[in-house]
C-alpha cells in the first residue's frame, strides 16, 4: 500500500517477554516508541527508560498561582476595592486570608495536575494508528505489543525490523498511518 | 523471590556485638547527660529553668515512641503492607516506655513535695500575677474537678500503663508470630489495634493536657492533643527514616529496602508537616480572630512583654512558622529528596530538632520573671534542654539497642511480608 507507515508492532506473549524486549529497545537508543499492555506492568517505566513525569511540577505552578489568586483577591476585595472593617480586624491580613488561598492552591494544583496529565498525554485521542492492527484487542486480554514509530530518528525499516525479532518480538508487521 | 529475600534478611540475624558496644556507650552518654541535668537542678540558683527544661526533654522523646506506638497500631488497623520491615524496628523502641515512666517520676514526686513548683495550679495559695491566689481564682475552681493532684497522678499512671501495656501485647504477638508463624498473632495486633487506638488517642491527648498545656491553666484550646499528635507522628516518622538509613548502611536493610519504602516514608512524613501546620495554624487563628483574652494571653505571652515590647518568643514561633512548615513542606515535595538517602536524612534531623523548639516554645515560656513576662528563649535553660534530651533519649537508644537482638531484623512470618518486601508506587 502507498500509504506512509506509522510504524512497526511486534507482538510479545509473556511479561518478561515485553520487559527485556523494552531493554533492548530502550539499548538501542529509541525515542518514539511504546508498549501496549492488557494491565500495568511494575518496573516497566525503567525498562522502557522513561524519566519520571513533569506533571508535578505542573501541579506546582497550579498550586502556587491558586495561593496567589486567594491572598490577592481577598487584598483586593478587602482592602482595595469595597473598604469595610469587620470584627475590628485590619483591612487585609494574610491570617484570614490563609483559609481560602489554601483551598485555592488545593483546587489549583487539582486542576494543574489534570489538566497536565491530559496534555501531556495528548487525550483526549480520537484516533491512533494501532487500533487499526487488527489483533490490537489482544492487547487488552492477553497479549504484548511494542510499536516503534517511523517518525524516530533511528528508525529504519529493515535495522528496526531486525532488533524486534532479536528481542523476541513475534509477527512484525507495518502499521498503516 | 521473596522467599529467598527474606531468608537472607533471617540468616542475617543482628546478634552481633557492636550493638551491644553502642548500647552501652547510649547509656553512658544518657546517664551523662541525666547526671549533668540533675546537677544544674543542684547548683542553679533558680532551679526552675532545669526543671522545666526536663520537661521538655522528656515530653520530646516521650512523644516520638507515642508516636511510634500510633503509626504501629493504624499500621495493624489498615492491615497495612508496606510498612511491615520497617514496623519491627518500632517495637523495639517501644521499650523504651517503661524507662520513660521511670523518668518520669521525679517529676510526680516534685508535683507531691513542692505542690506548684513545675504546675502552678497544683499549689493553691500560688499567687497569680495581679489577682489573688489559684485558690480563689474562678478558672481555677470550676477546672478543679480536673487539675488536681490526686487527677494528674492517677492519670500519669494510667497514661504510661496503656502504654506499657499496648507495647507489650504489640511486641509479645510480632515476636512469636516470628517462630510459630501463626495467623492468630496478626489478628491479636488487629485487636490490639483496634482497642489501643481510642486509648493512645485520650492518652496522649490528656498527656499533653495535664503535662503542658496546664502550665497556663488559664488557656483554652481544643487543638492542643491533636497538635501534640501531629508532632508525635513527626517525630516518630523522623526516627523511622534516620534508623533505616542506619540499618542500610550497615548492610542489615540491603535487600530488604527499597526505593519505594523510602519515598512511600517520606510522603507520610511530608503529609504530617502539612497536618502539622493545619493543627498549628487553626489554633492561632481561631484565637487570633475570636480575639478573647482568656485565650490570647497564651500568644501574647510569646509575642510581646507587659511593655509592648516584642520579646524573643515572637521570633521563636517565626522560627517554628518556616523551620517547621515551609522549609521540610517545599524540600520534601521533591521526589528525589524522599528517596535519596543523603537527602532524606537531613531533612529528619531538622524535623527532629524544630520539633524539640516547638516542645521548647510550649513550655519553657511559663518561666516568668517579676513583671509576668516570659524568660527569653536564649538562656542556659537551652543546655538544660539539651542535657535532657541527650541524658533521657540516651536510655530510649540504649533500650532499643538492648532490643534489637532479640528478635529477627523484620518480621519473616507476617502474611504481608512479601508485599512489603516487594512494595512499588
Amino acid at each position: 500500500m502507498a500509504a506512509p507507515s506509522y510504524g512497526l508492532i511486534a507482538t510479545f506473549d509473556t511479561t518478561p517477554d515485553l520487559y527485556h524486549a523494552a531493554a533492548k529497545v530502550r539499548d538501542a537508543g529509541y525515542r518514539n516508541w511504546d508498549c501496549i499492555t492488557p494491565f500495568p506492568v511494575h518496573g516497566l517505566d525503567k525498562a522502557m527508560g522513561l524519566p519520571r513525569s513533569i506533571v508535578p511540577r505542573i501541579s506546582l505552578v497550579g498550586g502556587i498561582i491558586g495561593f496567589c489568586t486567594g491572598m490577592s483577591m481577598i487584598w483586593w476585595t478587602g482592602a482595595v476595592d469595597y473598604q469595610l472593617i469587620v470584627g475590628g480586624k485590619p483591612l487585609f491580613s494574610p491570617m484570614f486570608a490563609f483559609p481560602v488561598s489554601y483551598e485555592l492552591t488545593i483546587l489549583f494544583t487539582a486542576f494543574a495536575t489534570i489538566g497536565g496529565m491530559l496534555f501531556l498525554n495528548g487525550l483526549p485521542m480520537h484516533y491512533h494508528p494501532v487500533l487499526k492492527y487488527e489483533h490490537i484487542r489482544r492487547g487488552m486480554d492477553d497479549q504484548f505489543f511494542i510499536v516503534i514509530e517511523t517518525r524516530d530518528p533511528r528508525f529504519n525499516l529493515a535495522n528496526t525490523k531486525a532488533l524486534l525479532e532479536k528481542a523476541g518480538g513475534k509477527n512484525i508487521s507495518e502499521l498503516e498511518a | 523471590m521473596s522467599s529467598t529475600h527474606a531468608a537472607t534478611a533471617s540468616s542475617a540475624l543482628p546478634s552481633d556485638t557492636s550493638t551491644a558496644a553502642t548500647a552501652t556507650k547510649a547509656l553512658t552518654v544518657g546517664l551523662v547527660g541525666l547526671a549533668v541535668t540533675a546537677l544544674g537542678v543542684a547548683v542553679m540558683p533558680d532551679r526552675h529553668g532545669p526543671v522545666m527544661s526536663y520537661l521538655v526533654g522528656i515530653t520530646f522523646c516521650t512523644s516520638i515512641l507515642i508516636g511510634m506506638l500510633m503509626l504501629i497500631l493504624i499500621h495493624h488497623i489498615v492491615d497495612a503492607s508496606w510498612s511491615v520491615v520497617i514496623r519491627r524496628q518500632f517495637e523495639h523502641a517501644l521499650t523504651s516506655f517503661k524507662w520513660l515512666f521511670l523518668l518520669f517520676l521525679p517529676l510526680l514526686a516534685l508535683a507531691w513535695v513542692k505542690p506548684g513548683f513545675v504546675w502552678p495550679w497544683m499549689d493553691l495559695t500560688h499567687e497569680l500575677h495581679g489577682h489573688g491566689t489559684v485558690g480563689t481564682d474562678i478558672l481555677y475552681q470550676k477546672k478543679s474537678g480536673f487539675l488536681n493532684l490526686h487527677m494528674f497522678t492517677g492519670m500519669t499512671l494510667a497514661f504510661f500503663a496503656s502504654w506499657v501495656w499496648l507495647s507489650a501485647r504489640l511486641r509479645k504477638a510480632s515476636f512469636t508470630q516470628d517462630s510459630d508463624g501463626d495467623i492468630k498473632w496478626t489478628f491479636m495486633n488487629r485487636k490490639t489495634a483496634a482497642i489501643g487506638l481510642p486509648i493512645g488517642a485520650l492518652t496522649l491527648s490528656f498527656a499533653a493536657i495535664y503535662w503542658v498545656k496546664s502550665l497556663e491553666y488559664h488557656w483554652f484550646s481544643t487543638m492542643y492533643g491533636v497538635w501534640f499528635f501531629a508532632n508525635c507522628i513527626r517525630g516518630a516518622l523522623a526516627i523511622g527514616v534516620i534508623i533505616m538509613i542506619w540499618l542500610w548502611n550497615r548492610g542489615d536493610y540491603k535487600g530488604v529496602l527499597n526505593t519505594n519504602h523510602f519515598y512511600s516514608i517520606g510522603m507520610l512524613a511530608f503529609a504530617f508537616t502539612v497536618f502539622w501546620a493545619y493543627i498549628t495554624f487553626s489554633q492561632y487563628f481561631l484565637i487570633w480572630n475570636a480575639n478573647v483574652p482568656e485565650e490570647t494571653f497564651w500568644y501574647n505571652l510569646r509575642e510581646v512583654n507587659h511593655d509592648g515590647s516584642t520579646n524573643q518568643w515572637w521570633y521563636v514561633g517565626l522560627v517554628l512558622l518556616f523551620g517547621h512548615f515551609f522549609i521540610p513542606f517545599l524540600y520534601l515535595l521533591s521526589y528525589k529528596h524522599k528517596v535519596v538517602h543523603s537527602k532524606i536524612k537531613p531533612i529528619m534531623w531538622w524535623i527532629l530538632a524544630v520539633i524539640l523548639v516547638d516542645m521548647c516554645y510550649n513550655i519553657l515560656p511559663a518561666l516568668k520573671d517579676g513583671h509576668g513576662d516570659s524568660l527569653p528563649f536564649l538562656s542556659l535553660n537551652l543546655l538544660w534542654v539539651l542535657t535532657s534530651v541527650v541524658g533521657i533519649g540516651g536510655v530510649c537508644v540504649w533500650s532499643y539497642l538492648k532490643s534489637f537482638p532479640t528478635a529477627k531484623l523484620i518480621p519473616i512470618r507476617d502474611p504481608r511480608i512479601t508485599e512489603s518486601l516487594t512494595h512499588h508506587e
